[in-house]
Parts: C-alpha cells; structure tokens; sequence
C-alpha cells in the first residue's frame, strides 16, 4: 500500500483514496460529430502504459477531492502530485525507467530477485 | 538419551507444567515450547509426513520446522501449529497429525511402499480415467486424505490491529539488532524494535559463540540492553511479535501472540496484527541454517546443529548426550565446546572439508577429548526403525564405516534470511565464499545489519553498524565483542551425498515438510522443468508451510550442478509475504460477525421492530420486508398489505433512498446534463421523475427532482446508487466543469422520508396536516410544499411509487417518530397499513413501474424501457447522449420492456426464468435454446388474483400479443404466456391524478 501526498491533507495511505484513469482525458464538446468509432474511444478506452502515466486520484475517504499524479507503473512510484489547475508537468520532466525493480530479467527466466551479473 | 543444561536463565525448573502428547501425559519446564518438552522426555517421534507418511522427528529449533507440525486439541481444536515455537501451559493437550489410526503405527505409511507411483507430478499424469472415477471415487478418497490438520471447533476469533507510524523499525532484537537500538537512545528518531521471541538476544542466546561484550558477561549486558531500552523514551518494544511482510512502501505487517505460554483468554484478543509504516527498515533478523541432502535424512533423530545448540542454550535441554555431528562448515565447531562444556562427548565428529581447511582448533579439541574425526568425509546416509539406530559414512578412502548412534546433527551452512529483503524488492547476490545469496541492492529504504547481510564476523558487527547507520546521527558507542571459537568462516560446497546402493526406495529429501527427494529435482529436470520457477511448482519443492526455509537454497545447488550452470543464473524462486502461516482471525481483525459491515438504521427502526417486521437488506441499510400479523406467511403477510393500500391506504419507512441538495447559480445546466429530463421549463415548486445515464448511454440510477427555484434542486435517488451519485456529480463538477458554481451534497440522514399511499391518504393528509388544502387543485401531482409544522420545517411533495394518490413526506429525524405515530392515528379510521418492501415492489410492479437494478442491469436504455419521453429532445447535450445514437444502442432488436401473464392463471412465473420458443426442454439438451429474453420481476397480484411479470425481449416493443413460453425451475414442462403490456394497473392514471 503505497503512501499518497493529497495536496489538501498530506500523506496518507493509499486506502484511504480511489483511482480515477487516465488523466487529461477532456469530454468532446461537439460529440454529435464524432463517429461512433470515435466517440466509443472516448467512452471506452484508457490508455494503459508500463512507465510513466498521467492519472487521477479522489481521496475518498478524506477531503473528497480530485488531483492527478505521475506515477511510474513499473515501480508504483509516484514522481509529481498535482491540483486539477495547476500546471501539467512535461514528461521530459522524468526519466522512463521502464524497469521492474529488479530490472528486466531474461524471458521465460521468470527470475526476478537475482541481481544480473554483468 | 537427553540431558539437561541447568545453567539455562530461559528455563523455570521450579515451575513444573504437563502436558498431554498424543493420549500420553509428560512432565516439562515453565518457558519449554512443546518440541523442548518433548525432547526433554526423549519423544522422538512427532509426525507423518505430507505425502509418504513416512517418520518424522523435530529437525530444529524455530519458525523454519518442516516435521514438527501438530494439532493442539485444547481451546478450540487449532491445527498445523509449530511445535518448535508454541510455548506450552498447564495441561495443553496436544496430537500428532496426518496419521492413521496412530503415530507409531500409521496405515498411511503404504503410500512409502507405493512411492514409485508418486513421485514428483504424479498428479498431473494420474487419476485420469475410466469415466466418473473422478467425482465418484478419486476426488472424495483425496480430499480425505489431503491436508494435515482438522479444522478448528467453535471458535470465535477476536484479534485486533494496531497502527504504527515510525522513524525507524529495526527487525530482530540479536547482536546487531541490539546494538542498533543502543545506538539509537536518545536521538531525534521513533523506534520500534520488533523481536519474535520472548527473549533479547539472538545467537547471544541461543549459542555460546560469544564470550563477552565489552568485558560484560552475556547475560548481564543483555539485562543492562533491555533496561536501557525500556527507560529510552524514543524506543518501543514489541516481544512476541514476528514481522511476516515488508510491502511497498517501508510498510511492515507483524503478528503478536498476546497469549505466549497461557491458555487464551475468551475475552480478550488472542492476536494483535501491526501494521507499521517508517521510514527506515533495519532488517537485522538474522540467518537460517541449512542442511544436507544423504540418504533417510529425515529420520527422527536428524536434526540441524545450531538448532541442537539452541536446545541446549535456549531451552536448557541436551536432546542427546552423545549425538554425531555432520558438517561441511566451520560453524559447529561451538556446537562441540558447547556439548564438551557439559560433560558430553559427541559419538562422532563428520567433517567434509579437506584436511587444509580444518582450523587448529576443532582438531585439536577433538584429539584432546579423544572424538572420532573423520576428515574430507560425509555420511551416506542413516538407517533404523522410525528413529536413527546406526548411521553409514563414506571416509575419506571411499569406505563406507558404520557406526551406532541415535541422533546426527547436521549442518549444511548458514543462509542469511532473505525472505523479508527481497519481499521488500531488494535484489540479492551469490556469495562465492559463503556458498550463499546475500543481500546486494535495496529497492526501498532497507539497510541489514549482521548475519542477514552476510557478515558472519562478530568482529566486524560494531564497524558494519557504525557504517550502515552513521547517516541516522547515532550515538557513538564503541562496542568490544569477545568470541569464543574461531572466527572465520568456511565452508565446502556440498549439497548432496551419494547413495551406495542404487534402488527405488532409497530417498535422500531435499524438501521435508512436502516429501520432495533429490530423485524427484533431477525428474523434473530431464522432464524439461529446468526453469526454477515451472521446477518448484512441478515438483513442490519448497511450497510448504515452511516455505523451504532449511533446504531450498540447496535444491538450487543440486540444480545448478545438473545443469553445469552457476547458482547465480540459476536463481532462486520469489518469495512472497507472509514469511510465516498467518491467520485469517488476525487479517480479519475486530471486523468480524456483527462488526463485519455497518448496519445502518432508519430513526424509527425501533418502531418497526415492535410491530414484528421481518427486515431484509438493502446495502447496509436495514428495511422492513414485510410486517407480521398473528402467524401469516410472508406471502399473505404481502398480499395483505398491497390489497389494503389500494383499498384505503398504506406507509412506508422510504428514509434509506438517497437525497441530495443542489445549489448554485449554475445549478440548473448541471441538473440539465447529468440527467436526460429538461428542467428548464420546469416550474418552480414541482417535481419530476428523473434517469441518469451512464457515458454509454445506459441507465444508472432514477430518482424524483424537486425544483425550487434555478438555482437550488433537490434530488432523490435509489438507496444503494446514492453515494455513487453524489461521486460522480461531484467528479464531473470538480474535473470536467470546474467553472460551474454548484455545490452538491447529501442530506440522506438529515431527513426522514414517509410515503403514503392509497384511496384514502388524501384525508388521512389533511387531518394530519390540517392547515394544508390537499385537493385536486390547489396540491396537483408531481408538485411539492415546504412549511413549517412541529417547530420544523416539512417537505411534502404529492408523488408515488404505487400508483394510487400518494404523498412523500421529509422531516428532521428528531421529529420522525412523532409524525409517525401521528399519521397512524388519524389514519386509524382508515385501515391504514404498514408495509415493507415486497409489497412496495409488487405495487410498482402492477403500474409497469422500473426498478433500477431489477428491470436494469447496466446494459438498458432509456429507450429499451418505453422511457423516450423523459429525453428531452430539445437539450443540445447530457451525459450519455451521444451513446444513444450509437449503432448499437439503436438497434431495433435489442430487448425491450414488456409484460408477462400465464395463459393459465393459476400458474406462477419465477423471477430470472427464461424465455423460450420451445415448449418443453429437451431431456439431453443438444443444441443451445435461442435465448430471447428474461423475466425482470414477477409477483402474484392481490388485486387481479393473478401472476403478473415485468420482461426484457429482444423486439418486445413489436410483440404485444405474442406467445410465448417460459422455463422454470421445476422440471422441463415450461409455463405458455402472452406478451401483454406492462401496465396491468389502471392504465390511464385515473387513480393517480384524481
């Protein structure tokens, strides 16, 4: 259980809060002419990377307010916290890990606690 | 023959405890676990194993035991419970497991004669065949025979949690642990030092290998450590606690055994589970030792040898007096001074090192008191009736020796217990000297102190603690540690020893608690399982209750050398939390039985109560079902009141749907698009029946909408969606229109809701509230008033869910009862009724009323429900609007709303049935039945002597007339019914609107 700073209350844990998604995801305005293929991807679909993401939290059991967070999935770490009006932080701002904690075992190895002798 | 260490501190010989082992009483020690009683009374024999049945005996002295697992019978019947950890009481009474119908004498033991069949995956390439054997015969006789233990009896569990935000948490109160803490006293950060036994002190008590700490004799620094620790104000103890998990991030779960050699307590809680949060983790919980894989070695009488050392030094119990001793490593060499120190002369001294590599020291201590040395040797394996009687060596000139002896310690080196480390996702690394894998990086911030980290110097404790922890501004305390053996430590890589005799019931284990041999790794090599984890899982190795603490790291070897790949690329498996058995009573908590979920009340729960309602439900809100008379059935009970309400007038307790006030100047373009309605044209003081969708177009929650002006509505919503509701409205509020100025909020349990109906609720009304004119002209439907009555404020909006005249009204809890004994005294005249929820459903379900959740399940439209009239068409956008043009939601063949009778009035349709072309099912069904539609609800009506059922059929809009037939649960012969509409009621509203 990974610990979360709410901008309006400070850390707490992360039981306490319920993911939102993907961030930054804006509601079409004129949705009447967007195709069906199009507007089913806005219902539908969230992105889902390994490494950086962009995505939304309500601390649910607190203050009841939304913010967004950059969270790097493949180590749960949580890089930025940011209110709904401030500034989005770029992702030049982070560097991608794209590792598991262990690194990238070999495939098929399933070997994830052994340190990779060079 | 065992023998006693009278110099043991940890021992009460004055208090004598018995206990009950397998029918037989024995006597012990206050502060012996059952495995130190045992011994103590030479009890060789414990268990059976998992899968051969084959002898067990005690193999260590901790948490990593893989035989001594046994049931205790006292209490509440608790199974698999370490033996070498369990403190004993007064009159425990304890049984061997997985045996029948005794210990000594076990028909299970046929399975060893058998052990050919069974060898490793048997399961997957067995029990195959002929047809039906599986459910009939082979899965009973296994489910039987499965499994160690037998479930606990009557027993309540009563554990608790306890919270922890700290600085620091240091894991294992040993040398390096101890002398952390010191460290610590007295500077700026919490500490919680977290210690699984009873006792401090580690390898400082549980061997002699330490002579002094700072010219201190041990027991009176360990006295001093603790009164230190006790009076520092920053640091908080936790004895007979074992930390189970280390997660992401720096949290730490740890059990407490609140009731350590007494018998529990019925009122107070047995278990405390800790969950800790720090910022910092020492892991200074040391190592475990491993053994050697030779031919029986698991006969009772093997046992480790720093375990043996710790019978003697931790429980003051000498398990054998002339036991043999089988290394491949320096470590045991403080077993022998231990033994020699009391007096007893081991039978044998195994070592398998070369002569080169043998210190001085052991050699000379062995000539001296004149032990059997055999150098570069190793045992080839033991033999004897379920205990060791002789044991076979292979010396050094390829011979093999045997010799008599009942027990053999053996010692196959020493891991570092990484379970915690890399749970934590810390990565370790293989230590070519130590023959061992080490901790190499943290992933989180964990440092480990002592042996865990691979440091088995005593020397160098002080030096590696001043290092690791000097950024955390420790006090500078320089500690002096003088050792009684030689301090280095090596080792001679050996994992297994050869058999003489090649022959298929010789078995050398490898892991003892799931009866895996070395046979079985090298199996499930050639059988292409060369990856650790597909091995592991195929052959069971190290998947027990003791997650192969003593022996896993060996198969590793066994494999590596198989493969002629290093260690290193071999790895090893993932271990994962907890590092010890865990009880559900402890994960529960309090929140158990009654404290499992909230139960939330109405205010005149009470009231409902003496007037026998029967209550169902609802979420976690408590509703009456059905009120009671004399001794009726719940169905006449409910024909009763829905034939009442219609003929004069009935109430009901509606305060658990969901209220919610919404204000602001921008009020009324949110409520225009989070629902379909338009309410802009909505006069002020008058209400409408609402639909919110979903952004997929399909119906989420309905609810009434009172305007009172612009900017301020008040809704209402179903019981269960209304915490949902207010989510989403205030997610879209906060993240999508943060321009808006609205604010929403719950009002849910501020009021109290009453809904009258009936013929007769209109007088019963104004008799209640007689300064209000109740008629047809001046209170008309679907509008609403708010006054002051009683001192309060009171909503009454003219609406109802019965389709006869009816009134919902809202008042503060404080004021609830009151008005509801009001009103039924003045509807005393009238018969009026009490009821509860069915008859509330049955009643809706005569006007074609929807349930959310009944008619819908998160896949209906607006439209597929006959609702397009509450779209309001000139609204340029809502939630979900868009969707509904979509391809598929407009299709013409989707299902649709209908109702259901039997041509045969007397039969009833069951709710969730099916409806089908086919008359009669099929007794072998061959080809799947078209599936065109289902029954929503369905209810006998009172008020048509009939059944009536509400449908969704593909294309009902088209069908009205049609028959069809309808499966039911009893039998094949299914039920002839016509599609009808679905209001079967008073169609046109005249009741309603009069």
């Amino acid at each position: 259980m990974i610990l979360i700073n709410c901008p309006y209350c400070g850390e707490r844990d992360q039981s306490e809060f319920s993911n939102g998604g993907e961030a930054h995801v804006a509601r079409p305005e004129n949705s009447e002419n967007l195709s069906d293929k199009e507007w089913g991807e806005y219902v539908f679909f969230r992105a889902n990377p390994k490494g950086i993401f962009y995505e939304r939290w309500v601390h649910s059991h607190g203050c009841r307010k939304w913010f967004n967070a950059v969270r790097d999935t493949s180590t749960d770490e949580i890089l930025k916290i940011y209110k709904l009006d401030e500034k989005t932080p770029e992702p030049k701002d982070f560097s991608n890990t794209l590792k598991t904690p262990s690194g990238e075992p070999e495939v098929g190895s399933g070997n994830f606690t052994v340190k990779k002798q060079s | 023959m065992s023998a006693s260490n009278n110099n043991c501190p940890y021992i009460n010989s004055d208090q004598k405890i018995s206990i009950v082992f397998d029918g037989k009483k024995y006597t012990a020690f206050k502060g012996d676990t059952i495995a130190s009683a045992l011994l103590r009374n030479n009890i060789r024999l414990i268990s059976r194993s998992f899968k051969y049945h084959r002898p067990r005996g005690i193999y260590t002295c901790g948490i990593e035991e893989p035989n001594g697992i046994v049931q205790i019978l006292s209490e509440h019947n608790e199974p698999n419970t370490r033996a070498t950890i369990k403190q004993i009481y007064e009159g425990m009474e304890i049984e061997s497991q997985n045996r029948w119908p005794s210990l000594n004498f076990d028909l299970g033991a046929i399975n060893n004669l058998l052990s050919p069949i069974f060898s490793a995956g048997f399961y997957y390439k067995t029990f195959m065949g002929p047809k039906g054997f599986w459910k009939k015969i082979y899965e009973p006789l296994i489910r039987k025979t499965a499994g160690l233990g037998k479930p606990p009896k009557d027993f309540r569990s009563k554990s608790t949690h306890q919270y922890h935000n700290v600085d620091i948490v240091i894991v294992g109160a040993g040398l390096s642990g101890l002398i952390a803490a010191r460290k610590l006293i007295a500077t700026e950060h919490d500490v919680l030092l977290i210690e699984q036994d009873s006792f401090f002190g580690g390898v400082l008590k549980n061997s002699n290998k330490i002579k002094k700490i700072n010219g201190q004799e041990i027991k009176s620094w360990l006295e001093e450590t603790e009164k230190l620790l006790k009076n520092a104000k920053n640091i908080r103890i936790l004895k007979n606690c074992l930390v189970t998990s280390y997660n992401f991030t720096n949290h730490l779960i740890a059990l407490e055994d609140k009731f350590v050699g007494k018998k529990i307590n019925s009122n107070k809680s047995e278990l405390t589970l800790h969950k800790i949060r720090t910022t910092h983790t020492i892991l200074a919980n040391g190592h475990i030792e491993r053994f050697i894989s030779f031919r029986n070695n698991d006969l009772p009488g093997v046992m480790l040898a720093s375990s043996f050392e710790k019978y003697i030094h931790r429980y003051g119990v000498v398990p054998d007096a002339n036991p043999v001793i089988f290394t491949n490593n320096s470590t045991t060499i403080s077993l022998l001074k231990s033994l020699i120190d009391l007096g007893h002369k081991p039978a044998a001294y195994i070592d398998a090192r070369d002569e080169k590599e043998i210190e001085k020291e052991l050699s000379d201590c062995l000539e001296k008191n004149s032990i059997p040395f055999y150098k570069n040797s190793e045992v080839e394996g033991c033999d004897g009736n379920k205990k060791v009687q002789s044991i076979s060596i292979r010396n050094n000139k390829n011979k093999i020796i045997k010799i008599n002896s009942s027990m053999l310690c053996v010692s196959g080196g020493v891991n570092p217990d990484i379970h915690l480390f890399t749970q934590s996702k810390g990565l370790v690394k293989w230590d070519q000297n130590l023959l061992t894998f080490k901790p190499d990086t943290s992933f989180q911030n964990t440092i480990t102190l002592g042996s865990v980290s691979g440091n088995y110097d005593y020397k160098k404790t002080n030096e590696e603690i001043a290092n690791k922890l000097f950024f955390l501004k420790t006090k500078n305390e320089d500690i002096k540690i003088e050792i009684n053996d030689t301090n280095s430590f090596k080792i001679k890589e050996l994992w297994e020893t050869q058999h003489e005799k090649k022959s298929n019931w010789s078995k050398s284990f490898i892991d003892l608690h799931n009866d895996v041999t070395t046979k079985d790794i090298k199996q499930a090599i050639i059988e292409g399982f060369d990856r650790i984890e597909h091995l592991k899982r195929f052959t069971t190795n190290s998947m027990g209750t003791d997650q192969g603490k003593i022996s896993s790291i060996n198969s590793l070897g066994i494999v590596s050398k198989l493969l002629n790949k290093k260690i290193s690329e071999v790895g090893t498996t993932t271990y994962r939390p907890p590092y010890a058995p865990l009880s559900f009573s402890a994960i529960a908590g309090r929140s158990t039985y009654e404290f499992y979920d909230p139960q939330r009340k109405t205010p005149i729960h009470a009231w409902h109560i003496k007037k026998n309602a029967v209550f169902e439900d609802v979420g976690q809100w408590r509703r009456p079902w059905y009120f009671k008379k004399n001794n009726e059935t719940m169905h006449q009970a409910v024909q009763r009141e829905s034939k009442q309400t219609r003929e004069t007038a009935g109430i009901l307790d509606g305060s658990t749907l969901g209220k919610i006030e919404i204000k602001g100047r921008d009020a009324l373009e949110f409520m225009n698009l989070m629902y379909t309605n338009p309410f802009t044209k909505m006069k002020p003081m008058s209400s409408r029946y609402a639909l919110m969708l979903g952004e997929d177009g399909m119906i989420k929650d309905d609810g009434i909408v009172c305007k009172i002006s612009d900017t301020h509505f008040i809704s209402t919503t179903t019981s269960s969606g209304a915490p949902k509701v207010l989510a989403d409205m205030e997610e879209y509020l906060q993240t999508e229109w943060p321009h808006f100025q609205v604010y929403v909020n719950s009002t849910t349990e501020q009021l109290t809701t009453f809904n009258i109906s009936g013929p007769k609720s209109r007088d019963i009304m104004s008799k209640v509230f007689n300064d209000i004119d109740f008629s047809n002209e001046k209170f008309p439907f679907m509008t609403f008033k708010i006054f002051k009555y009683m001192n309060t404020e009171v909503r009454i909006m003219r609406a109802s869910f019965t389709g006869e005249i009816g009134y919902e009204i809202y008042i503060s809890p404080k004021h609830s009862l009151e008005l509801w004994e009001k009103i039924f005294e003045h509807g005393r005249d009238f018969n009026l009724v009490p009821y509860g929820t069915e008859t509330m459903h049955l009643l809706r379900a005569e006007k074609g009323y929807v349930v959310i959740g009944q008619e819908t399940d998160g896949t209906v439209t607006p439209i597929d429900i006959n609702f397009t009239w509450m779209i309001g068409k000139k609204k340029k956008d809502f939630i979900g609007k868009r969707s509904l043009t979509r391809s598929d939601t407009a299709r013409e063949d989707r299902k649709q709303l209908v109702g259901i009778i039997p041509l045969d009035k007397s039969q009833f349709i069951e709710e969730g049935q099916h409806i089908v072309e086919c008359k009669t099912l099929p007794r072998k069904i061959k080809k799947p039945i078209p599936y065109l539609g289902h029954i929503t609800s369905s209810y006998h009506s009172p008020n048509l002597n009939h059944c009536i059922s509400m449908a969704l059929i593909k294309g009902g809009g088209k069908l009205m007339g049609a028959k069809f037939f309808v499966s039911t649960s009893n039998g094949t012969e299914n039920i002839p019914v016509e599609v009808v509409s679905p209001v079967f009621i008073d169609p046109e509203n005249k009741r309603l609107v009069s």
